[in-house]
C-alpha cells in the first residue's frame, strides 16, 4: 500500500525531461506510423459554415487572399491556404494574394506554386500575387478606398494596370469575398475593423488555435463568416474539400493537417494524463500531510 | 531641453490630435495624411531605424569575439548569418534563368524534351507549344542559383538553339522568386528553425499544464475541467468519447462537489455508483446508443463554451484592454505621459 | 464639481451640435456615434484628471504585480544576480510597448538604487533608443549615471523565434534571478515564462494581449491583467494626473456597461413590439 502511495505521490514530482520525452514520442510515433492511428475527422458548425459560405460563390467570383503568417505558424495555417485555393480553383472563382507580413511573400508564392501544379491555372487567368506591403491597417485602409495607393505592381514587378485580372478591381467593395489566414497582428481583427465591416464585405478568416478566443466574438457577432480554428479546422477544411471534389471527379493528395491529427489527439491525451497523474499525486500528498499532522 | 523634450513632445501632441481627430475630417488631404501619409513615415523612419540595431547587434558580437569573452564562438555563427543574408539580399542575386529564341528549324521537339526534362515537365507538348507560340525570347521556367549551374542547360541546348540568354532577375523581386538564394535560405533555414521554436510550446504547454493545473480550490477546478473538455474537444479524439462516459465524469464531478458536505463516505459512493448506474440505465432505455444527446458529447460541450463564456470573458478583457489602451493612449497625446521621452 | 460637469455637458452637447451640422460639409458623413463616444471618452478623461489636479483624493486598489516588483529586484540583489526585462516584442507604435518602458523606468530606478545589473533585450531598434533613454533619465534620477551603460539595452532581433532564442539564451546563461515581461507579446510568451521557470527566477507579466495572459497566469509568479499593466505608471508615480486618468476610465468603463444593459433592453423591448425604436440602429455606421 505504501509502495502504491510513493508510486502516486511521485507522479507529482516528474523531472520535465520525462514529459518532454513522452510528448515527443506521442507526438513523433504518429507521425512516423499514420496507419498505426487513423482517426475519422468529424466537421464542425464553423468550419462547415467557412465551406458554405465560399461554396455559395459563383465561378469568376473575385477573392481577395491576405496571407497574415510566417512560417513558424506555416505548419497550422499552410493547409488551409492549400485546402482554400485548391476550393477556389476548383470552383473557377478567380483569386488576388496579398500579404501583410512580409513572410506572407514567400507563403504566397508557396501555396499558388504548389496548387497552381494540380490543377491548369495561369498567372493573371485565374490568380494574381501582388505581395507584401508594410503598413498592417493602414493597407487594409487604403486598399478600401483606391487599391492603387498601395500597389502599383505585382510581386513580380509587373504593372498592375496591365494585369487582365486587376481590370475594374478599384478597391476592396469590387471583391466579392475577403479571407485572411491569420498568426497574429495585422490579421483578422484588423481586417473586420478597418476593411471589411465598415465596408460590408462578407469576410472569413483561418487563424492559429491560441487566437480563436480572440476572434470568437466577431464570429458570434456574424462580422466574420466562420472560422478555421487552428490545425483541426485546417483539417475539417480539407476533408470537406476532398468530398467536393471527389464528387467532381478531380483526386489530389490528402491533405498535411488530416495526417497530423493523430499525432494532436495523441498529445492532448498525454497532456490530460499528465493532469490528472499531477492531482491524484496532490491530493495523495494532501492526505499524508494530514495524516501525520 | 528643446531637442530632447519640447520638440518630441510637440510632434507628438500635434501628429496625435490631426491623427486622432483627421478621422472625422472631410478633407482629402488631412483624410490622406491619417490614412497614407503617417503611416509611410513611420515604416520609413522604422527602416532606417534598423540599422541602429543591426549595427549595436553586430558591435556587441565583434567585440565579443576580439576580447574572447565567455562564448565568443557562438558571435562567430551570429555575424557569419548576419553578413551571408546581407550578401544573399544585397550583393548576390542568386536568382538566373535561361532565355532562348531562335530554335533551329525542326528541333523544337528536341529543344522541348530537354527543356521538359530540366524542369520535370511530364508533357514536353505543353512546352514546345509555349516554343511556338513565344513571339520573343521564351523563359525556361527554372530559376539557378549559381550561373555555373545555368551553364549545364545551356551547353545541353547550344546545338539546338541560336540564342540563349543567362539572365538574372531582377534585384527586389530576386527575394521572394521561388528557386532562388534567398527563398531557399527561407525555406531551408530560417522555415524550420522558426517551425521548431514554435514547436516547443507543446513540451511548454505539457510541463506548465503538469505543473499548474491543480484542484486547488473552485476556480482553479473550473479552468481544469475546462481545460481538459477544450483539449479534448479541439481534437477528432473527443468525437470517440461515448456518452456513458462523459455522464460517468459527470457523476465523478457530482460527488466531488458534494464530498465535503458528506460525512459518510458509503453516502458518497452510494451517490456516485448509483448515479452512474442510473445514468447508464436511463441512456440505454432512451436510446442513447444510437442517438447520444448534444450535452453528453465532449465537442459540444467544448463548442457551447468557445460559443458563449469563452466569447463573453473574451468581450470583457477587449473591451478592458481598449479603454486600458484609450487612457494610455489619451495621457499621450496629451502630454501628459512622458515616459517614453525618458522623464 | 457641479458648474463644471455643466459646462462639460454644454461642450459636449455644442460639439455634437456643430458635429452633425457640419457632416458632409466639413466632417465625414456617417461618424457622428464615433465622433461623440471620442469626444465623451476624452471629457471624461480629463474632468476626472483636472479633479485629481485639485487634490480629490482617488483611491487604487492595491496591485499585487506591481507591489512585488520590488521585491523581486530585492530577491535578485540579495542573490547576486541580474534582472531581466523584457519590453515585448512589438515596436513603439503599440500602446502596450510604451506602457513597457514605462514599467522599465521604474524597474531601472530600482535596479540603480539597489546597484543590481539590469539586462534588456529588444526586438526592434526603435525600442532600444527609447529604453536607453529610460534607463538612463532612470539612473540619472537616482544619482547613479556611473552604474548605467548602453550595453544593458541591447538589439536581438525583428524575427519574433530569433529573439526568444536570443532572450532564452541569456536567461541559460546569465541566470536572471528576476524576469520582467511587460509589453506585447504573442506565441513566445510561454516559451519565456517557462524557461525563466525552469531557472528558478520570480518572474512578473503583464500584457494587453488577452491571448498570452492564460500562459503567463499559469507559469509566472504576479501577472497584470489587462488593464492593471496600463495603470503601472499611475500606479508606481503616484501623480495625480495619472491617477485621475484611471479613475476616468473606470467611470468610461461604466457607462459602456450602463450603455450595453440599456440597449439590451430597449432592443428586447423592440422586438418584442412594444416600441418601435430600434437602439441597435444608432451603433451603425
Amino acid at each position: 500500500m505504501n509502495r502504491i502511495k510513493n508510486i502516486l505521490v511521485s507522479l507529482g514530482s516528474l523531472d520535465r525531461r520525462v514529459i518532454f520525452i513522452i510528448v515527443g514520442l506521442s507526438v513523433l510515433i504518429p507521425l512516423l506510423k499514420p496507419d498505426w492511428v487513423s482517426l475519422p475527422i468529424k466537421n464542425k458548425a464553423h468550419s462547415q459554415r467557412v465551406f458554405d459560405e465560399l461554396n455559395l460563390l459563383e465561378p469568376n467570383s473575385k477573392v481577395l487572399l491576405s496571407f497574415d503568417y510566417g512560417p513558424s505558424t506555416m505548419p497550422e495555417i499552410h493547409p488551409m491556404a492549400i485546402a482554400l485555393l485548391r476550393h477556389m480553383f476548383a470552383k473557377n472563382i478567380k483569386v488576388y494574394g496579398i500579404a501583410l507580413w512580409d513572410t506572407g511573400n514567400f507563403m504566397s508564392t508557396d501555396a499558388f506554386s504548389q496548387v497552381s501544379k494540380e490543377f491548369e491555372i495561369a498567372y493573371d487567368k485565374d490568380y494574381v500575387n501582388l505581395g507584401y506591403k508594410p503598413g498592417g491597417e493602414a493597407v487594409i485602409q487604403g486598399l478600401t478606398s483606391d487599391f492603387r495607393t498601395k500597389y502599383k505592381s505585382d510581386l513580380s514587378g509587373n504593372n498592375i494596370d496591365h494585369l487582365l485580372l486587376m481590370k475594374n478591381v478599384n478597391n476592396l467593395e469590387d471583391f466579392d469575398f475577403v479571407i485572411s489566414l491569420s498568426a497574429g497582428d495585422p490579421g483578422s481583427k484588423q481586417w473586420v475593423q478597418f476593411g471589411t465591416d465598415p465596408s460590408n464585405i462578407p469576410f472569413t478568416t483561418g487563424c492559429t488555435s491560441i487566437q480563436v478566443t480572440d476572434i470568437i466574438p466577431y464570429v458570434e457577432n456574424n462580422q466574420i463568416l466562420g472560422i478555421l480554428e487552428g490545425m483541426p479546422g485546417a483539417a475539417e477544411y480539407e476533408s470537406l474539400v476532398e468530398t467536393e471534389l471527389h464528387t467532381m471527379g478531380v483526386s489530389l493528395t490528402p491533405g498535411k493537417a488530416s495526417s497530423m491529427m493523430s499525432a494532436q489527439s495523441i498529445a492532448h491525451i498525454v497532456i490530460v494524463l499528465f493532469i490528472i497523474f499531477g492531482n491524484i499525486s496532490y491530493f495523495s500528498r494532501r492526505r499524508e500531510d494530514r495524516n501525520n499532522s | 531641453m528643446l531637442l530632447k523634450r519640447h520638440i518630441p513632445l510637440l510632434i507628438v501632441i500635434v501628429v496625435g490630435l490631426i491623427t486622432l481627430f483627421g478621422h472625422f475630417i472631410a478633407h482629402e488631404g488631412v483624410n490622406n495624411f491619417v490614412k497614407n501619409v503617417s503611416t509611410e513615415w513611420f515604416d520609413i523612419i522604422a527602416s532606417f531605424a534598423i540599422f541602429l540595431g543591426a549595427l549595436n547587434m553586430m558591435k556587441l558580437h565583434i567585440k565579443k569575439i576580439f576580447n574572447k569573452r565567455r562564448n565568443w564562438q557562438y558571435s562567430i555563427l551570429a555575424v557569419f548569418g548576419f553578413s551571408f543574408a546581407i550578401f544573399a539580399g544585397f550583393l548576390y542575386r542568386g536568382a538566373y534563368y535561361l532565355s532562348i529564341s531562335d530554335v533551329n528549324a525542326g528541333k523544337t521537339s528536341i529543344v522541348s524534351n530537354i527543356i521538359a526534362e530540366e524542369i520535370n515537365e511530364s508533357n514536353p507538348l505543353i512546352i514546345q507549344h509555349k516554343l511556338i507560340s513565344s513571339k520573343n525570347d521564351y523563359k525556361i521556367d527554372k530559376i539557378y542559383i549559381t550561373k555555373e549551374s545555368s551553364i549545364l542547360l545551356k551547353d545541353k541546348l547550344d546545338p539546338f538553339v541560336e540564342n540563349i540568354k543567362i539572365k538574372s532577375i531582377d534585384w527586389g523581386s530576386h527575394v521572394q522568386t521561388e528557386g532562388s538564394l534567398f527563398y531557399w535560405m527561407f525555406f531551408q533555414i530560417l522555415n524550420p528553425l522558426s517551425a521548431t521554436m514554435f514547436a516547443l510550446l507543446a513540451f511548454f504547454v505539457a510541463s506548465a499544464s503538469y505543473r499548474a493545473f491543480r484542484i486547488r480550490n473552485f476556480e482553479a477546478t473550473l479552468l481544469l475541467v475546462s481545460g481538459i473538455i477544450l483539449m479534448l474537444g479541439r481534437v477528432p479524439i473527443g468525437d470517440l468519447i461515448p456518452w456513458w462516459m462523459v455522464s460517468i465524469m459527470i457523476v465523478f464531478g457530482i460527488g466531488a462537489i458534494s464530498a465535503p458536505f458528506l460525512n459518510e463516505r458509503k453516502t458518497l459512493f452510494g451517490i456516485v455508483g448509483g448515479g452512474i448506474l442510473a445514468f447508464i440505465v436511463f441512456g440505454i432505455l432512451m436510446g442513447w446508443n444510437q442517438n447520444p444527446p448534444e450535452l453528453l458529447s465532449i465537442p459540444s460541450i467544448q463548442s457551447w463554451i468557445f460559443d458563449y463564456p469563452t466569447a463573453a470573458g473574451s468581450r470583457a478583457l477587449m473591451i478592458g484592454i481598449g479603454l486600458g489602451v484609450i487612457g494610455t493612449s489619451f495621457r499621450i497625446i496629451l502630454g501628459i505621459e512622458r515616459s517614453f521621452l525618458g522623464e | 464639481m457641479k458648474n463644471k460637469i455643466v459646462i462639460y455637458i454644454f461642450i459636449f452637447i455644442s460639439l455634437l451640435i456643430l458635429y452633425h451640422f457640419g457632416e458632409g460639409i466639413v466632417f465625414v458623413e456617417g461618424s457622428l456615434f464615433t465622433f461623440s463616444s471620442v469626444i465623451l471618452v476624452s471629457l471624461t478623461l480629463y474632468y476626472f484628471i483636472d479633479q485629481a489636479r485639485k487634490g480629490e483624493e482617488i483611491y487604487l486598489r492595491p496591485i499585487a504585480g506591481l507591489k512585488a516588483i520590488e521585491e523581486a529586484v530585492g530577491r535578485a540583489t540579495e542573490m547576486g544576480k541580474s534582472v531581466l526585462f523584457v519590453p515585448g516584442i512589438s515596436d513603439l507604435d503599440q500602446v502596450e510597448t510604451v506602457s513597457g518602458l514605462i514599467l522599465l523606468g521604474n524597474v531601472a530606478e530600482i535596479t540603480a538604487k539597489y546597484e543590481t545589473d539590469l539586462n534588456v533585450p529588444v526586438a526592434r531598434s526603435i525600442v532600444m533608443e527609447a529604453a536607453r533613454e529610460t534607463c538612463k533619465e532612470s539612473y540619472l534620477k537616482v544619482g547613479r549615471p556611473d552604474l548605467y551603460s548602453d550595453e544593458m539595452v541591447n538589439y536581438i532581433s525583428d524575427d519574433q523565434f530569433a529573439y526568444t532564442a536570443g532572450v532564452n539564451g541569456i536567461m541559460m546563461r546569465e541566470k536572471p534571478a528576476a524576469c520582467f515581461y511587460q509589453g506585447k507579446f504573442y506565441a513566445e510568451s510561454l516559451i519565456l515564462a517557462e524557461t525563466g521557470n525552469s531557472i528558478g527566477a520570480i518572474q512578473v507579466a503583464g500584457t494587453g494581449s488577452a491571448a498570452q495572459i492564460p500562459f503567463f497566469v499559469t507559469a509566472c509568479d504576479y501577472t497584470l491583467i489587462g488593464e492593471e499593466f496600463f495603470t503601472a505608471s499611475a500606479y508606481l508615480s503616484n501623480k495625480p494626473d495619472l491617477i485621475g486618468c484611471i479613475k476616468g476610465q473606470d467611470i468610461v468603463k461604466l457607462f459602456a456597461m450602463v450603455t450595453m444593459v440599456v440597449s439590451l433592453i430597449l432592443h428586447g423591448f423592440f422586438q418584442a413590439g412594444w416600441i418601435r425604436f430600434d437602439i441597435i440602429t444608432l451603433f451603425g455606421n
